[in-house]
């Protein structure tokens, strides 16, 4: 709301924007990186979603016209912005009690001790890289703020991650700056986060874990990287809670995922990275962001037949309101992520199935009636616009989702098979599988090569 | 064993920002005869709202017009950049004088 006011004033044209009032102080934050310090919103009682038509009717009458009749008939006040520590300046000195007590005070910390930015552990790091460390690789809204190769080191140094998981870390914000995946979203209600996918090499020269409790914490590379990804968003993106980071409830940073690529090559299988154009033994990190999961345990039968099913099953009880980026909000950017435990895809790969096949599958069998998939958005979620039938005849969505006037024909949750990710991981000796919901084109997956100095 | 009197000198870990401070546009005299656009994430009954300030916009400033927000697309899906990266154009061509953009909610 606020880019689309300040694309209007941008062009000398006066906006007012409708912020509800739980979201001031982030549309104040916001507002800073975007160049408008002084931009001017109207307020928004409550929230729309919890009121009558006429307690919403009687709102807008008494607060939101006032402001916005402010907006656009005041001048704000001129606001300046404070200055700023140069990017490669020293900002305090002390023990490490007093350094992490410096970085909590002034939010530059997760709550958690991090290791003192120091010139030599960050020169440590440059080490791994043969990108110069003032090189951009890319503008983070919503602070605005370059994402330098020198601020990668620094908050890898803080992050605990050790020097030569430095690659790792570019790679990590390459995709973080990426305009698909969408770094601006990242403080949400949903409060999604991410989630790193790994492949090639890097995992075992690395030490990743990719096997037993591969989402868990207490593996340095797994761990360290995944908490690098939330220090990257909130020092360099911005992303603070209570400022710009509006998660409703959020997530804790999820450690690393690695894919089990030995499993993989023995399955005839192709890796995670394949699918966005990287060849097998590449290394290569997606990342996506995800508002949630389940673990669906013990997934049984002898065939790929059997197990079919419970997984399908299993997928389309993940998304709810999240559908609206299949059909809605973002058309055709739902992205659905299963983690599959080797055993299961063993069992489906021994059925004769390729990875394409159990996409196939999964895409005929993973549907839900019509009737529900429009409820959830027109009448749960209060969305005025989704209706099946008029957007197919509109052009906006296949024919797929319209085959028919049966509201209680089953359509998928997805637009073509190859839209669900499938990484194989976890405990080799059980029949699990991890199903994540997806956020859509608040997160959008995206894939980057690991470029390791001198290879 | 530790030394925790070690000295460290810690970095400034945040990247240098972009943005410099831009000027607000001029604020309109009065809405009388002036074009108002509705511009919308399509979310938050943000249709609903604009109904009723257009009501109300309406009683204080009869000759006041409105354009309204299907013109211009949804400002926060997987279009949002390429609709907001043509709004300054379209704005202009619909001659549009304000902008009222929600919801932030």
């Amino acid at each position: 709301m606020l880019r689309a006011s300040v694309a209007a004033e941008s062009a000398g044209i006066p906006s007012a924007t409708l912020v509800c009032e739980s979201f001031m102080t982030l549309s104040k934050a916001a507002s800073q990186g975007l160049g408008y310090p002084n931009i001017a919103v109207a307020p928004v009682r409550g929230h729309p979603g919890l009121q009558s038509k006429e307690t919403l009717q009687q709102n807008v009458r008494e607060l939101t016209l006032d402001g916005v009749l402010n907006a656009l008939l005041k001048m704000p006040v001129a606001v300046t912005v404070d200055g700023e520590p140069g990017a490669q300046e020293v900002i305090c000195s002390g023990t490490f009690e007093e350094i992490n007590e410096y970085f909590l005070k002034h939010e530059l910390s997760d709550g958690l001790p991090i290791v003192p930015p120091t010139v030599e552990k960050v020169e440590a790091f440059l080490r791994h890289t043969d990108r110069k460390a003032d090189e951009v690789l890319g503008v983070m809204l919503p602070d605005n703020r370059a994402a330098t190769v020198w601020s990668v080191a620094v908050n890898g140094v803080m992050a605990g991650c050790r020097p030569e998981y430095m690659p790792v870390l570019v790679a990590a914000v390459e995709a973080m700056a990426d305009h698909d995946y969408g770094v601006e979203h990242s403080g949400n209600t949903p409060g999604g986060d991410n989630l790193i996918i790994l492949n090639g090499p890097a995992i075992k020269y690395l030490d990743f874990n990719y096997t037993q409790g591969v989402m868990r914490d207490g593996f340095q590379a797994n761990t360290s990287v995944g908490r690098f990804w939330r220090l990257y968003l909130r020092n360099v993106a911005g992303f603070l809670p209570h400022k710009n980071d509006k998660a409703t409830f959020g997530n804790t940073w999820r450690v690393v995922v690695a894919e089990n690529e030995d499993v993989v090559a023995k399955i005839g299988w192709t890796p995670n990275c394949a699918d966005y154009g990287f060849a097998a033994g590449s290394n290569a990190l997606s990342v996506g962001r995800y508002t949630g999961g389940n673990h669906i345990s013990s997934v049984s039968g002898a065939t790929p037949e059997e197990l079919m099913p419970y997984i399908a099953d299993a997928v389309v009880r993940q998304y709810s309101w999240q559908i609206m980026f299949s059909v809605g909000q973002g058309y055709d950017t739902l992205r659905p992520l299963l983690l599959l435990s080797p055993i299961i895809a063993e069992t489906i790969a021994s059925g004769g199935w390729s990875k394409e096949k159990f996409r196939e599958e999964l895409f005929k069998q993973a549907r839900m009636p019509a009737s529900m998939f429009e409820k959830i958005l027109r009448d749960w979620t209060q969305k005025p616009t989704w209706n099946l039938t008029e957007e197919h005849q509109a052009g906006r969505i296949p024919k797929m989702f319209h085959e028919s006037d049966d509201p209680e024909r089953m359509v998928p949750l997805v637009w073509r098979p190859e839209d669900f990710q499938v990484v194989v991981t976890g405990d080799l000796g059980r029949n699990s599988i991890y199903v994540f919901a997806h956020n859509g084109v608040l997160g959008f997956p995206v894939c980057k090569e690991i470029k390791v100095p001198g290879k | 064993m530790a030394n925790a009197e070690s000295q460290y000198a810690a970095l400034w870990p945040r990247g240098p920002r972009q943005a410099k401070v831009k000027p607000l546009a001029k604020r309109l005299d009065t809405l009388e005869g002036k074009t108002v656009a509705w511009v919308w994430d399509y979310v938050f009954r943000g249709n609903e709202v604009f109904e009723q300030l257009e009501a109300s916009l309406r009683q204080r400033y009869p000759g006041v017009k409105f354009l309204n927000w299907d013109l211009f697309g949804n400002t926060h899906g997987s279009d949002e950049r390429n609709v907001v990266a043509n709004l300054p154009q379209k704005l202009k061509e619909l001659g549009a004088d304000a902008v009222v953009s929600g919801m932030g909610c």
